[in-house]
């Protein structure tokens, strides 16, 4: 038996109407080369321009040329299976109202999704809470979007959500405010207080200069005079000067003599006459 | 202290110390300014070991700013439609860089000048400056060559009235810093309107002096001359 037109005869027979093994065969190898050319100019994509733009552009870069590939791929493939692409588009308004109700979540955080790549209240990279979960957003996808937490843990978050919930973003301003509250005895001088504290964080490169930190009395409470204290910092690094400052207060105000004190109670005791 | 210098150098100045050498191919790098110090192992046959000031936005941390602040000791008033030539001080960071025919590669940075940032706009939309403080001079001044440059300011006032400047905002990324013994850009500056400027830089290399590594060009970032516009106030 000749082996090569046995092959040609399996490969030839078709499968469905005007569709071979052979035309299987090509779909899956076209679909598997876009595939494989797609990955390969996405890495290089990224190696030529990692240094050169923001990590959010190359993202969107990354994925914009990654897609392309492959949908043309698809398009160069597809009539090899026997869709016609003037049928899909015909076949596709049909198809898209039975698809469309069998996948309501799917097409919703799609939709919510490129919603979400249009408004862009986050960016890939930036420090964010949505509904419960708080963390650093590590990708936007069509359907879904993934955030590390603080404490490290992988989150995805299905669109409809994140679009859904409320987003608070850390990073979307360029600068953020934080404050403190430090108690000085009732002894101490507060004007100095206030001094010490000035300085020290005019020593501070990403304390800035403008909003100026605001440093008053807030209250005479039962203990302590209660001075508050607000700093602006860039969004970026505010969280690392918080950490920083509030120990160097303590430290440089009672360098300068001036005491925070504990919780106390003066207790008066009386003497009855006679 | 700005210049090339060969893989076995010593180079003091003032509170600077950075030294580079070793036998064969291996060699140490090692800086000292002020209280801070690093060390780095080299690997090099070839190439030179350029000492230069480079864009004042990269410490302490890459990527807090990319824009200058110099906010002036006394604020500036110009007559319209006039142009006028004075010099600021701007202050300046060290780079440096190893350089053979094929690459540029920043091995470090340090400054000895004040570092402070400073929002420019609203927290909204603003942006996070470098900031200087300066005062206006009609000649070129005596700077601490180790700390500051050098600024050449040719303004021109193009609105109607009168304006008041305050403070010049710079892009870190238009910066073009030439050198000698000291630091020295050239910026143009137009009134656009009481509130608003443009800043630009002049890019051609005055006599006698060398053009600085730009830390965007040895990223491999290429360069196109643009301006910045000050919308947030003057």
């Amino acid at each position: 038996m000749n082996i090569t037109a046995e092959i040609s005869k399996v490969l030839n027979h078709e499968i469905m109407k005007g569709v071979t093994l052979l035309d299987i065969f090509i779909f899956i190898v076209i679909i598997a080369v876009a595939v494989i050319i797609a990955k390969i100019v996405r890495l290089n994509v990224r190696r030529a321009l990692k240094e050169k733009v923001p990590k959010t552009t190359l993202a969107t870069i990354e994925k914009l040329v990654y897609y392309t590939i492959i949908v043309i791929g698809f398009i160069v493939a597809i009539p090899y299976i026997g869709f016609s692409l003037s049928g899909l588009l015909v076949a596709g308004g049909i198809a898209g109202i039975v698809i469309g109700l069998a996948t309501q979540t799917v097409i919703s955080n799609l939709i919510s999704g490129l919603f979400l790549l249009a408004e862009k209240p986050i960016k890939i990279g930036d420090g964010v809470s949505i509904g419960d979960v708080g963390g650093v957003v590590k990708d936007i996808r069509v359907l879904s979007t993934t955030i590390r937490t603080w404490d490290g843990i992988y989150v995805r978050l299905p669109n409809e959500k994140v679009f859904t919930s409320n987003i608070y973003n850390y990073n979307a301003h360029a600068a953020r405010r934080f404050e403190y509250k430090v108690g000085i005895a009732y002894k101490s001088d507060a004007d100095k207080a206030i001094k010490i504290i000035e300085e020290l964080f005019e020593q501070h490169p990403l304390i800035l200069k403008e909003p100026k930190p605001q440093i008053f009395v807030e209250e005479l409470a039962d203990s302590s005079v209660v001075l508050i204290i607000r700093i602006w910092a860039p969004s970026s690094e505010w969280y690392g000067v918080k950490t920083e400052m509030l120990w160097k207060i303590k430290v440089a105000l009672e360098k300068a003599g001036i005491e925070i004190p504990f919780p106390q109670i003066v207790v008066w005791k009386g003497e009855e006459k006679g | 202290m700005f210049g090339k210098y060969d893989l076995n150098e010593e180079i003091r100045e003032e509170d600077i110390e950075i030294k580079i050498g070793g036998r064969g191919k291996i060699k140490r790098y090692y800086r000292k300014a002020g209280n801070e110090e690093i060390e780095k192992i080299v690997s090099a046959e070839s190439g030179n070991l350029y000492v230069v000031p480079v864009e004042p936005v990269n410490l302490p941390k890459l990527g807090v700013a990319e824009h200058l602040m110099i906010e002036l000791e006394k604020p500036y008033i110009i007559e319209p439609y006039i142009e006028d030539t004075f010099y600021l001080k701007f202050p300046i960071e060290i780079g440096v860089f190893l350089v053979d025919k094929r690459d540029v590669e920043r091995i470090d940075i340090f400054t000895m000048a004040k570092q402070k940032y400073i929002l420019y706009g609203s927290p909204e939309q603003g942006i996070i400056c470098r900031w200087w403080k300066s005062n206006i001079y009609n000649d070129k001044p005596e700077v601490n060559k180790t700390q500051e440059g050098i600024i050449r300011i040719d303004i021109k006032n193009s609105y109607r009235e009168w304006v008041e400047v305050k403070k010049l905002v710079f892009r870190a990324f238009d910066m073009k810093i030439f050198y000698n013994d000291y630091a020295y850009m050239h910026a143009y500056i137009n009134l656009l309107k009481k509130t608003m400027a443009e800043t630009a830089f002049n890019s051609r290399k005055p006599k006698n002096m060398n053009a600085s590594i730009d830390i965007y060009e040895a990223k491999g970032i290429k360069k196109f001359e643009k301006k910045f516009v000050m919308e947030w106030g003057l």
